[in-house]
């Protein structure tokens, strides 16, 4: 990783408020003014992605005060994941970041097999990378489509959704529903993979770069885009490593920091992709970054499917019993495989004590998942690091010398996903 | 069967002028009956065919189940085949609030305000099953299903719903409403 | 690396390829910035609270396998119930730190805790520590000293008691034929 030292700064110093970091308040001459008009772009607001509420402070149409309220989605995951045993806790990280949900299942279930000393058979290492990677352009094309429909271009909402549901319809395919598919299981993968998910796979990704080549005919060059984007939201890369930012917000500030190359993680040292990194820290460039990572998608999927047909017949989940259910068909013949499925479904499996903290990629940034074991069937504490959580501290920083028509442009950049924020 | 004028009780000026035959409009209608070729219908049938081929949801998206509302949205499950692809962020100008999402006791309060923002006639679908009933959150947070605070037209269950589940849901509210079954705050009689 | 130098060194723990380092709680925040300018730990990805309440008590059931780890495949090792190692302290706090380098080094700083007793906040440290300091404070009831915002960020203003401790119910509505035993 190099933050280059020879980079030009975006702006001079910092602008993370002083008195408080993400509250962006107003100059104290503003307020004796009496011209300030604090509006609430409240929880239900077409362009907040999901409920989040914004006290926004203008003069005229200068944003000089922004507080962000959160805790609208506020769900109490952690503490129901505790109630549950660690099989039955695994459907609960994905609808976290409902967007980007394979990457919370990947972390929880990597956290638990880091616990467990687990080895994970290669068809299963593999076949999550392809889902994880899948996900991570499912995640990209509702950010853009969602962002271009906030700044007016609606058309590209269409567009984007036509190939989300292809990536849906491969989901669907192999776990048997389209978002929230509780497919990875500790060990691997809950079932092994059908039969004509390749030649579906190879389409996809035959079709993916035509598909990204219209999307960029339609913004790259649109006055009206660049206008709207180029400038917007600045953010240094010292303020961005204060304020705890990764991934496209990250990268877009010229960090270049890639949790899949720099800390890999499954099979991600064995594929070949490029990291993009844009120096000017705005909203066209965290925009270029996710385009540019779709790219990079596409050509891990491609990888990941050209190692996965060679691995056909191949075991998708680690053999160990004390842990993984038994194939269904044993029932009937063994007593073990019947006392040891009684015991895993309704005691559950044991971890052994010990606290971990796993991290991933996620679309939005550094995901990670803390636990705590006590040796029991339950968990004894679950924690999510959120990336969208820390992408919304940056919102003050950002919102500086900002007209009201540009925070929406930031709002969507930031990418956040209130489930994730909120947990 | 053709149904007459007379069977509804209205004396049409065929009966009170015997003798008069034909009128223009029937030779140029070039019918032996009238009534075989106009549509009889009530105001009422005839407002609430309306009110189904155009009910406007309002942007009410809170979790996952949002993702699956904008897929509905999107070119493979087109709404707008109903009349529906205006989604409304003003609440005055919606008729159907799709509640899709778990809700928390925080966002109650805003919920409600919504849902007293709109306008008569309104209906309510609650989407998904945290919607419905709390879904797999019973815990302190959220609440256990959003019929506590507003009432609910249509449930449609699943984890999220598909998008034709989804559909399904509110063709089953025009179907209803054509029928003449009307919205939940009038069968519950609560406050609207 | 050699954590004894940092300031309020208690003990460092290494498990599962993972560095602990355990520092007095009143010394955490110059402990946090020996790690940002001498060691380079200059990325905070998380801070997280842990409440050891009742924990090794009755419903803690531990772990049945061997003593040092988990060959519970091995013949002649069922029957050996390890029970939980106990814990100092109520509360424990961990600061997970990432110096955004060649090898991604990572180290978890632990600062353990009774209830009422204040942690320091390292917001002058890290300004991404104000909403995490924040979210302990209104999920676990952990008072940060020098915060300069410290209010409920995920619940309402006005709601009473810290949910993810280990005394607050669960909440919900019951549901027939599942009680917790």
């Amino acid at each position: 990783m190099t933050i280059a030292p020879e980079r030009t700064a975006i702006y001079e110093g910092s602008r993370i408020p002083k008195r408080v970091p993400t509250i962006l308040d107003v100059p104290p001459e503003l307020v004796a003014t009496d011209d300030i008009l604090q509006v609430n772009f409240g929880p239900n607001h077409p362009s907040t992605h999901g409920v989040l509420r914004l006290i926004v402070d203008l003069d005229g149409e200068q944003v000089v005060g922004v507080d962000a309220v959160i805790g609208y989605l506020h769900t109490g995951f952690e503490k129901n994941m505790e109630q549950k045993t660690w099989w039955k806790a695994i459907t609960y990280p994905e609808r976290i970041d409902y967007v980007g949900y394979q990457n919370n299942e990947l972390t929880f279930v990597l956290a638990i097999e880091k616990l467990l000393a687990i080895a994970i058979p290669e068809k299963a290492i593999w076949m999550r990378m392809l889902l994880c990677e899948l996900n991570r352009i499912h995640s990209h094309l509702v950010y853009l489509g969602t962002s271009a429909l906030e700044l007016g271009a609606i058309s590209m909402f269409w567009y984007t959704f036509r190939e989300r549901e292809m990536i849906l319809d491969l989901s669907e395919m192999v776990a048997g529903a389209r978002m929230h598919t509780r497919y990875f299981q500790v060990g691997g993968l809950a079932e092994d993979i059908p039969s004509g998910f390749f030649p579906e796979c190879r389409t996809f990704v035959e079709w993916m770069p035509k598909a990204l080549d219209d999307y960029l005919g339609l913004l790259d060059r649109n006055q009206i885009w660049l206008e709207r984007t180029k400038g917007i939201g600045l953010l240094s890369a010292d303020d961005a490593i204060a304020l705890g930012q990764s991934g496209p917000i990250a990268r877009a500030s010229g960090i270049d920091w890639d949790l899949r190359r720099d800390d890999p993680y499954l099979a991600y040292d064995r594929v070949d992709f490029k990291v993009p990194v844009y120096p000017g820290g705005d909203v066209y460039d965290r925009y270029r970054v996710r385009m540019d990572e779709m790219a990079e998608s596409t050509r891990i999927v491609r990888q990941c499917l050209d190692k996965l047909e060679r691995l056909e017949g191949k075991p998708w989940i680690a053999d160990d019993r004390k842990v993984v259910l038994p194939p269904r068909e044993e029932l009937h013949t063994s007593m073990e495989s019947l006392i040891h499925h009684f015991k895993i479904v309704t005691e559950g499996y044991r971890v052994p004590e010990g606290e971990v903290y796993v991290a991933v990629e996620s679309p939005r940034g550094e995901s990670g998942c803390y636990v705590v074991s006590d040796g029991g069937p339950r968990p004894w504490r679950v924690h999510f690091r959120a990336p969208s959580f820390v992408a919304l501290e940056a919102t003050a920083t950002c919102m500086h010398d900002a007209l009201i028509a540009d925070m929406v442009a930031v709002i969507g950049s930031l990418d956040a996903v209130m489930g994730d924020t909120d947990r | 069967m053709v149904t007459r004028l007379r069977d509804y009780g209205l004396q049409s000026e065929r009966l009170l002028w015997p003798t008069k035959g034909p009128s223009h409009f029937e030779e140029e209608m070039g019918v032996e009956d009238l009534e075989q070729a106009l549509g009889l219908t009530t105001l009422e049938k005839a407002v609430r065919w309306a009110q189904t081929k155009s009910m406007w949801p309002d942007t009410f998206g809170l979790a996952c189940c949002a993702i699956e509302m904008m897929a509905i949205v999107s070119a493979r499950y087109d709404i707008a085949r109903f009349g529906m692809e205006a989604f409304r962020s003003s609440p005055r100008q919606a008729d159907l609030l799709i509640v899709s999402g778990r809700v928390s006791h925080k966002m109650a309060a805003p919920l409600r305000q919504i849902y007293d923002q709109m306008v008569e006639p309104k209906w309510v679908i609650a989407m998904g099953a945290c919607a419905s009933s709390g879904g797999m959150f019973n815990n302190y947070a959220i609440l256990q299903g959003v019929d506590r605070i507003v009432p609910v037209d249509i449930y449609v269950p699943f984890c999220p719903p598909r998008p034709e589940a989804l559909m399904e849901g509110i063709i089953r509210l025009h179907e209803a409403h054509l029928a003449g079954v009307p919205p939940a705050y009038e069968r519950r009689q609560v406050a609207t | 690396m050699n954590w004894n130098e940092i300031p309020g060194f208690v003990e460092v723990k290494s498990a599962h390829g993972e560095t602990t380092v355990v520092v007095e709680r009143e010394r955490i925040r110059d402990a946090c910035s020996y790690a940002r300018d001498e060691l380079g730990f200059n990325f905070l990805a998380d801070i997280v609270a842990t409440d050891y309440l009742h924990w090794g008590g009755k419903g803690v059931s531990g772990y049945i396998g061997t003593a040092s780890g988990r060959d519970l495949n091995l013949p002649m090792t069922q029957g050996l119930q390890v029970q939980p190692q106990p814990k100092p302290w109520r509360f424990s706090v961990s600061y997970h730190l990432l110096a955004l380098r060649e090898g991604a080094p990572r180290v978890r700083l632990q600062v353990w805790l009774e209830d009422g007793e204040p942690v320091p906040s390292v917001i002058s440290v890290w300004p991404t520590a104000d909403w995490h300091e924040r979210e302990l404070f209104d999920l676990m009831g952990i008072r940060f000293e020098g915060h300069p915002n410290l209010v409920r960020i995920l619940l309402e203003d006005d709601w009473e008691g810290h949910p993810l401790r280990k005394d607050y119910p669960i909440g919900g509505e019951p549901v027939r034929f599942s009680d917790a035993e």
